[in-house]
């Protein structure tokens, strides 16, 4: 057993105990899961440290992959159809190994935040670890089917969270969520059986589902559905570019992109606190990791036919989804809605097909990763005090919570790109990526580059607005004395969670070499493979 | 061929027992006969299988495969019914006997090599059941399923006998290998009887298990049946009827695939539609599981479709999981309408608070019936899928896919009502035997989507 499974595992372990533990001690469960969730940080600290970025470049060969696992799991005789073989198979490159310490902090953050929660601890906390052992595992199968069970498995925990321990309309917020996720992954699922009849692996000959099996032209068998040669139709459309479009629309949903988007701030405004983090610092970057891993690996010759639409779609959400949070009310949707609209930088920075603006998207959805989680905590913070997050009720914050106010500067600005912080990095790599690809290979034109600084002007607007609103000024609040006595200073424990994201959003604004020297050469690798189209 | 034999003589033994007043030996009696004989029928797995009985049977490995399965969920439902025929009435020596002939004749449906040995099979087990919906005697729904259910069944019957009729008009032969040589001697020449014959035979067999344009009788019945003979009826009957029809299909038809395909592929959209859509309006929770039973249907009727050698092994693995999970909804199902006497969404409003275990397995089975990943239901589902995509039935399939998602929303209301709805409610007694069989089925459904090797490479 590999490092990876153990990692993968050992969540689903603790969560495994904390179910048999008895009632007696349900004060115990949140350090069962605290204690796992450390040692998950410190692998994937390990892991990060001895990964070699210039060795395993990974993407297309299996031997380029660090941690490589890759155990027979289902094999079903199909008769004519010949043997359905689907491995265990995991292995990270510079693009999956990222995210493995990226989802450890943030787990460990949600995990702080999970002291709010008080009824039905074992439930709780059961769940949230098995969705952990999902997350980690959707960002490190390379078996597409396993990748599939994995993407799948994220949702039914995240489902019975939000709807158990969420707000007033969790219920609606829930199913939304589950079925506006399901209805992309049913149709993937489709394509993926498609992708399955048209690839064999060159060792057996048999069919396979093996992710880097799909990524090599040679292995498609001629004529079949999904081959680049045999130009099928389906439709109308070209085969290979409706599978490409139905892989983007199951992980943009995910991302989300504007149209696809409505889920979120639903499912933000409903979802508890350490949830919100969840959903916003990882479950919205599998679907940036997914349009990287999946639909731009495997179909590079549509990805560049559609390189234009999905800059726009980049572009467009970024506009929209920040024009949304300028309207904003709720504290809440208003970064759900700054979500959306920086992570319309990742789809701007992955249509470029440029090293800048792939390195770009990487960094942004790293970057957004800590500083969305930490708006989210902080948010958290005040709507754990008083049950309100309404602007309009605060005045002043910056009196009566002056160390809090300092921690929501921070984010606030390293958010709206402040340079030092990780998020101007990712913005300014995305953006000249995106200027840069109409020299390079002229798949977007420079005006999708110049919205999208547009879009950094605009996110400059919402957040310093809602600064000045709730945060300057005399102390004014919705609620009078009373609340003026239930909104206490931030504790040792948020403070501990708030200084881990500092430190991150910092360290890698200063260094950004930290997380780059790690994944350029696999940024190089698939834009190599991109080309080879 | 001794499971039959086994579970003929067991029926006779039950029957005796009662008439001896050994009430507390029936059930021990039944599930122990029934072990050996789904024991004795695995063993015939390697045996050579060549016709027996003048070439009326065949117990080859597909009629082993689906023998097992029904004995077994047969084991899981019996096991449900501790207690349970005993509200009804003091003779329950002979519902057991009921339940057991009609697995008779199921026996005989799986295996026969003869249409007539298929006739004969679903009359036996036919019977059986009209008497079995209508138990209740003094319970109106009860008595309205078994009238309805008698005059389909016997409609259906008798189009399925005209059918046959027919077909040994146009071949000369109700021997399965004999029609299938018939057919092969010259396809393009086959008699216009045959054809009759043939959508005839379909049009039976699709009342049998259910199918729409053929399904209207299957929401009365089940809901007005006592629910463990719904049980009974949407889970062991009806993998049964599909294995007859499949049976059927692979062994004489297959090569005027394309006379039946478009048949099929109707049936198999309207069941989907029909099933679906009509679930999603329903408030009771049994008659949501009747429609739903419909669109299962047309899911399974992908492997005919798609018809090639691992046909059987894609409506098996469907049928097991598909199965086991109903049987865990029945079994939650007759507790509380036991104990709460209704079995609207909303007596299930609060039950995760009070009831855990029941909560959690009707999740399980809530989920594999909607086809999530890691239960059987999706392994089943993704079998089908493939199977429909390898034949190049896309819009089948998208349309299908579409359906799943309706599908997940009217599961879902079970789960929202146990978890995510509060009410303060009395827990309910689970007895030992539901416990055992609801653990063991959601252990089966978990197991299954987790690794299906061990089933899914069985036939």
């Amino acid at each position: 057993m590999s490092l990876l499974s153990i990692l993968i595992f050992l969540p689903l372990f603790a969560g495994l105990i904390i179910v048999v533990l008895p009632s007696s001690v349900r004060e115990g469960y949140k350090y069962v899961a605290l204690a796992a969730v450390i040692i998950q940080v410190l692998i994937s600290a390990y892991i990060y440290l001895h990964f070699n970025g210039n060795v395993f470049t990974g993407i297309a060969d299996q031997n380029k992959y660090q941690l490589v696992e890759r155990l027979p799991w289902i094999s079903l005789n199909l008769g004519a159809m010949g043997k359905l073989q689907i491995d265990y198979f995991l292995g990270l490159d510079g693009l999956s190994m990222p995210f493995m310490l990226l989802t450890s902090v943030v787990m460990l953050v949600a995990l702080l935040a999970s002291w709010e929660i008080k009824i039905n601890l074992k439930g709780y906390f059961a769940l949230f670890l098995l969705l952990d052992t999902a997350i980690l595992g959707v960002f490190s199968a390379l078996d597409f089917f396993l990748f599939y069970i994995f993407y799948e498995l994220m949702l039914m925990p995240l489902y019975f969270l939000i709807g158990i321990w969420g707000g007033v309309r969790r219920e609606y917020a829930a199913i939304k969520f589950f079925l506006y996720t399901l209805f992309g992954s049913v149709f993937m699922l489709l394509v993926i059986i498609g992708l399955y009849f048209s690839v064999t692996d060159p060792a057996t000959g048999y069919h396979t589902f093996n992710m880097l099996s799909m990524m090599d032209p040679k292995n498609y068998v001629e004529g079949s559905i999904f081959s680049a040669l045999a130009h099928n139709e389906l439709f109308g459309v070209s085969a290979r570019l409706l599978g490409f479009i139905v892989l983007f629309i199951a992980f943009a949903i995910k991302v989300p992109i504007v149209p696809l988007h409505t889920w979120l701030p639903d499912a933000h405004v409903e979802a508890p606190t350490p949830v919100s983090i969840i959903l916003a610092g990882i479950l919205l970057k599998v679907g940036g990791y997914g349009i990287l891993r999946v639909c731009v690996s495997i179909f590079p010759d549509a990805a560049i036919q559609s390189a234009w639409w999905l800059g726009l779609i980049g572009i467009v959400s970024i506009i929209y989804g920040a024009l949304n949070a300028l309207a904003q009310t709720d504290l809440k949707r208003l970064v759900a809605y700054s979500s959306i609209s920086h992570m319309g930088f990742v789809l701007l920075g992955i249509a470029s097909i440029t090293p800048e603006g792939i390195s770009g998207a990487m960094m942004q959805m790293i970057s957004h990763g800590f500083l969305s989680s930490m708006l989210f905590f902080l948010v958290g913070i005040i709507y754990s005090r008083v049950h309100d997050r309404e602007i309009p009720h605060f005045r002043g914050l910056a009196l009566i919570m002056p160390k809090f106010s300092a921690f929501i500067m921070i984010a606030f600005f390293a958010s709206l790109g402040l340079p030092g912080f990780s998020a101007f990095i990712a913005e300014a790599f995305s953006l000249i990526g995106a200027f840069n690809s109409e020299s390079i290979n002229g798949l977007l034109p420079r005006w999708m580059a110049v919205c999208g600084t547009l879009g950094i002007l605009l996110s400059a607007c919402y957040f310093l607005w809602t600064l000045q609103r709730m945060f300057f000024g005399e102390t004014r609040l919705f609620g009078g004395e009373k609340w003026k006595i239930q909104l206490t200073d931030v504790n040792a424990r948020e403070v501990t969670a708030l200084c881990i994201l500092t430190a991150f959003a910092l360290v890698l604004g200063i260094m950004p070499s930290l997380a780059f020297d790690k994944m350029n050469a696999s940024v190089l690798e698939l834009i190599r493979l991109v080309n080879l189209k | 061929m001794s499971a039959l034999i086994t579970i003929t003589i067991l029926a006779l033994l039950l029957l005796y027992l009662g008439l001896f007043k050994a009430k507390k030996a029936l059930l021990p009696v039944a599930l122990i006969g029934l072990m050996v004989a789904l024991v004795l029928s695995l063993m015939e797995w390697d045996s050579n299988a060549a016709p027996i009985f003048s070439n009326m049977m065949l117990y080859d490995r597909f009629a082993v495969a689906f023998s097992g399965i029904t004995i077994f969920l047969t084991i899981l439902i019996i096991a449900l019914s501790k207690d349970y025929f005993e509200r009804i009435s003091s003779n329950v020596a002979e519902y057991y006997a009921l339940i057991l002939f009609s697995l008779a004749g199921i026996i005989l449906m799986v295996s026969y090599h003869n249409l007539s040995m298929l006739f004969i099979g679903i009359e036996i087990m036919s019977v059986s059941l009209y008497i079995l919906a209508g138990i209740k005697k003094r319970d109106f729904a009860s008595n309205e399923a078994a009238l309805k259910y008698f005059l389909m069944g016997a409609f259906s019957t008798g189009i399925l006998l005209f059918g046959v009729t027919l077909i040994y008009g146009a071949s000369g032969s109700f021997d399965l290998e004999g029609i299938k040589q018939y057919i092969l001697k010259d396809p393009t020449a086959v008699s216009p009887l045959l054809y009759t014959g043939i959508t005839l035979l379909i049009v039976g067999l699709s009342f049998k298990v259910g199918a729409a344009p053929f399904h209207f009788w299957v929401p009365d019945v089940y809901e007005g049946s006592p629910s463990l003979i719904s049980a009974y009826m949407s889970t062991v009957v009806k993998v049964a009827g599909f294995a007859a029809f499949l049976r059927l299909i692979m062994f004489s038809f297959a090569p005027l695939q394309d006379f039946w395909i478009p048949m099929i592929i109707g049936m198999s959209v309207l069941s989907l539609l029909i099933g679906n859509v009509t679930a999603v309006y329903q408030q009771h929770f049994k008659r949501m599981l009747a429609y739903s039973s419909i669109s299962h249907v047309g899911y399974m009727l992908f492997a005919i479709i798609a018809l090639n050698g691992s046909s059987d092994n894609a409506v098996f693995v469907y049928a097991a999981a598909y199965s086991v999970a109903t049987i865990i909804a029945f079994g939650v199902l007759i507790l509380l309408q036991g104990q709460v006497g209704n079995d609207s969404f909303d007596s299930f409003n609060g039950l995760a608070r009070k009831n855990p275990f029941l909560a959690l397995t009707l999740t399980i089975a809530m989920l594999s019936l909607a086809g999530i990943p890691l239960t059987a239901g999706f392994i089943g589902k993704f079998m089908m899928f493939s199977k429909a995509l390898s034949s190049y039935h896309i819009f089948l399939v998208v349309f299908a896919a579409l359906n799943a998602m309706i599908g997940i929303f009217y599961y879902f209301k079970v789960i929202v009502a146990m978890y995510f709805k509060e009410e303060d409610r009395k827990e309910l007694i689970v007895p030992v035997y539901f416990k055992l069989v609801l653990g063991f089925s959601a252990l089966v459904t978990i197991a299954l989507g987790v690794y299906p090797d061990f089933i899914a490479s069985l036939i």
